[in-house]
């Protein structure tokens, strides 16, 4: 079919789909980060119902926008029209999105293999969790994931499997990506570049930050091993003083 | 794109590591409320951490908990400060567990090393682009040598990789300052065990991937193939030849007996084992062409005449003695045959007919004796040379050697002479400081090209001199003095 033969509409249609993907990718990301967040408190003793049914309402989330955006993604792609500058666009999200189902994936493993190695339930098989100094709960985390919503409006009435069976879901689906539709990975060209992302929103919050990790060194009542041999010294004798 | 699109029958699969399970329950005890390991709070600028130990604390229960004596107890703890369940606070980069008050937290079970998860590229690259973006600069030398690296093999997922460092970033944010700070802790200690730093080691390094997946089911189904395959598998096990078990392990305690005092593992490498001690003289002293060879390499060579064949040193002294002897046919021609074992295949017609020139034809420059059947079955295997068809004379000789020229070698006086040179270096005694030392120093051997170069002249400079001399020529030159 002659490009110029496509109405306005269509073409208009199409970029408004390509633009919600996008922002169906990035609520993605953004899921899936809030999620591997929550799920490093797993195990340790911020652990608790509260944290579990926080990462369950989170999959789920997830669960939705991923459908979603698959569906949508595939029928971008198996459009008989071959126009070259969605092609490249489209491509790209998709590859994105295959890396992100790939990375939920392995989260989704290790939280399901954690929740069995520390399960809360039984009084008998409780675990012991692990103290690892953090103190407060992921709830604010959690919330931030809470806020994202899926782009597009028309609500679809899907259940979210249990776990196991979302895994297998994926793990199918994965496949499925890789066999059905034929995009070359290595063709993606990305948009950022390697080093040049820096800090647009750098705060002073975030120095102090550096230096409190260092400062842990120098922070001993008695400081005789901390305070000549670390390279950082210069900061910590001075803070050192100032304790 | 991952492992799941390779379908090749390679190795891919990580080896069973039982150790990680106990190192759990271990871990796992030490957090009990009352018989646990004693914890303290962190005292940093703004806020205080909880859940802080001092090595001594940690080294008290382990010897405590396991009844064992603190040598012990101090390496249980490093193993598992150099798996990761611990890590330190101070000196984040050295992963050992030091007995006095330097402090250490544990690790989230997240991190926790484990055999079913590989720690991903994509994973390491998402870590490092999010301390870029928290700090331009942040990063070590060979951490940016990493990312460039997986820039340019992720840079299909660079994206992605950026978009999820930042989200993670972001909802990292969100989180009170000293769980911030303890998080960012984690994973630091994280890819410190499993992308450790140059010239370090990982207690995770398992050698090469396997080929069976050892988390898979045994069997799934017993068809007719699996059958099949284990009557083969149980007819050629019956078939194989027995050695009565009294009879190998008296063979097996023989050899240890013979070799316990040169083995690195049992008994100190003299002078020093370079591994301890990244010094490098004990190589220097046992190279292939040294002068003189040290005590322990030349009591090795009376072991057994293939001890003695298989060392350069030792096969380069047995010539000498050959020499004296004139018998030194046998030992060229197992040398030939070695050669033509492990040579080209192109070169194997060549050699076949100079081996058969030399050794093998009736009236040859130095025929050897072997019996008329080996010596028939071998002229009538080199009209269609292959690279084992000396194999059989080879064995002749071999043994004829061993069983005669061998042990008066060792009643000669040669053999006695370079006893009594032989050089038997004093221990190295280093300090903690020279080993330091001696770690910076490390610089690379001889180039083993230049070392193969060196060989090859001198195997040309000896062939020419075994060649026949030429009369007229040395008569020649001392005329002409006059």
């Amino acid at each position: 079919m002659n490009r110029w033969r496509r109405s306005v509409g269509e073409i208009q249609a199409r970029r408004r789909q390509v633009g919600e993907c996008e922002r169906a990718q990035a609520a993605l990301s953004k899921v899936t980060a809030c999620f591997q967040q929550m799920a490093t408190c797993l195990g340790s003793n911020t652990d608790g119902s509260t944290l579990r049914e926080e990462l369950e309402e989170t999959r789920t989330l997830a669960h939705r926008i991923c459908t979603g955006l698959h569906k949508r993604l595939l029928a971008l792609l198996v459009e008989t029209e071959q126009c070259q500058e969605d092609r490249e666009q489209v491509e790209r999200l998709w590859v994105l999105f295959l890396s992100s189902m790939e990375s939920f994936q392995q989260d989704l493993k290790k939280v399901h293999a954690l929740q069995e190695l520390f399960p809360l339930t039984i009084r008998k098989d409780r675990r012991a969790l692990v103290n690892t100094g953090v103190t407060a709960g992921g709830s604010e985390v959690a919330a931030r994931a809470a806020t994202v919503q899926t782009p597009w409006l028309t609500v679809e009435e899907e259940q979210c499997p249990a776990l196991k069976t979302h895994m297998e879901q994926i793990d199918a689906l994965l496949q499925e990506m890789l066999q059905r539709v034929n995009v070359p990975l290595w063709s993606v060209e990305p948009t950022h570049e390697a080093w040049g992302d820096g800090n647009e929103e750098a705060l002073e919050d975030d120095e102090t930050l550096e230096e409190m990790m260092e400062v842990e060194v120098v922070s001993q009542d008695n400081g005789t091993s901390g305070c000549c041999h670390h390279p950082n010294c210069r900061l910590g004798c001075i803070l050192c003083l100032l304790n | 794109m991952t492992i799941r699109t390779l379908r090749d029958h390679g190795q891919h699969y990580r080896p069973r590591m039982a150790c990680l399970n106990k190192a759990e329950a271990l871990v796992v005890e030490m957090q009990d409320q009352k018989n646990g390991v004693k914890a303290s709070e962190q005292k940093l600028n703004v806020t205080t951490i909880p859940h802080v130990m001092s090595g001594q604390d940690i080294l008290a229960w382990i010897a405590n908990h396991m009844k064992v004596d603190t040598q012990e107890a101090q390496v249980i703890g490093t193993m598992l400060v150099a798996y990761g369940y611990i890590y330190p606070l101070q000196d984040h980069k050295k992963l050992v567990l030091k007995p006095d008050g330097s402090l250490y937290r544990f690790q989230t079970p997240y991190f926790w090393p484990k055999q079913k998860w590989k720690p991903e590229d994509t994973d390491y690259a998402i870590y490092l682009a999010k301390r870029n973006i928290r700090k331009k600069g942040a990063l070590d030398v060979y951490e940016q040598e990493e990312y460039n690296k997986l820039h340019k093999w992720m840079n299909h997922k660079w994206d992605f990789i950026v978009m999820q460092a930042k989200e993670q970033y972001k909802a990292g944010k969100e989180r009170k300052k000293a769980d911030r700070v303890v998080l960012d802790c984690q994973e630091r200690a994280y890819w410190i065990v499993n992308r450790p730093p140059p010239r370090t080691h990982s207690a995770l390094d398992y050698g090469i991937d396997r080929l069976i997946d050892p988390n898979a089911d045994e069997v799934k189904k017993k068809t007719l193939d699996y059958y099949r395959r284990i009557i083969i598998f149980t007819q050629q096990a019956i078939m194989r030849s027995r050695v009565k078990s009294s009879v190998s392990l008296g063979a097996i305690v023989k050899y240890v007996t013979t070799f316990k005092n040169h083995d690195p593992f049992l008994a100190p490498c003299l002078p020093s084992n370079p591994w301890q001690t990244d010094d490098d003289t004990y190589w220097e002293l046992n190279m292939r062409n040294v002068e003189v060879p040290t005590k322990m390499r030349v009591e090795r060579w009376s072991f057994s005449f293939f001890e003695l064949l298989s060392d350069p040193r030792g096969r380069a002294d047995f010539k000498v003695f050959l020499k004296k002897e004139f018998s030194g046919e046998n030992l060229a021609f197992w040398e030939a045959a070695e050669e033509m074992k492990w040579g080209t295949a192109a070169s194997m017609s060549e050699k076949a007919e100079n081996i058969f020139k030399t050794f093998l034809a009736p009236g040859a420059p130095r025929w050897i004796n072997i019996d008329g059947r080996t010596m028939g079955l071998t002229v009538k295997g080199l009209e269609h040379p292959h690279r084992y068809v000396l194999d059989a004379a080879q064995t002749h000789i071999f043994m004829l050697m061993k069983k005669d020229t061998f042990y008066r070698y060792l009643k000669s006086p040669v053999y006695k002479d370079i006893q009594k040179k032989a050089i038997s270096p004093a221990p190295h005694n280093f300090s903690d400081a020279q080993l330091e030392q001696n770690a910076k120093n490390r610089k690379p051997g001889i180039d083993p090209i230049i070392i193969w170069q060196q060989e090859e002249e001198e195997k040309a400079k000896a062939a020419a001199a075994a060649g026949p001399i030429d009369i007229k020529k040395l008569m020649q030159n001392k005329l002409d003095r006059k």
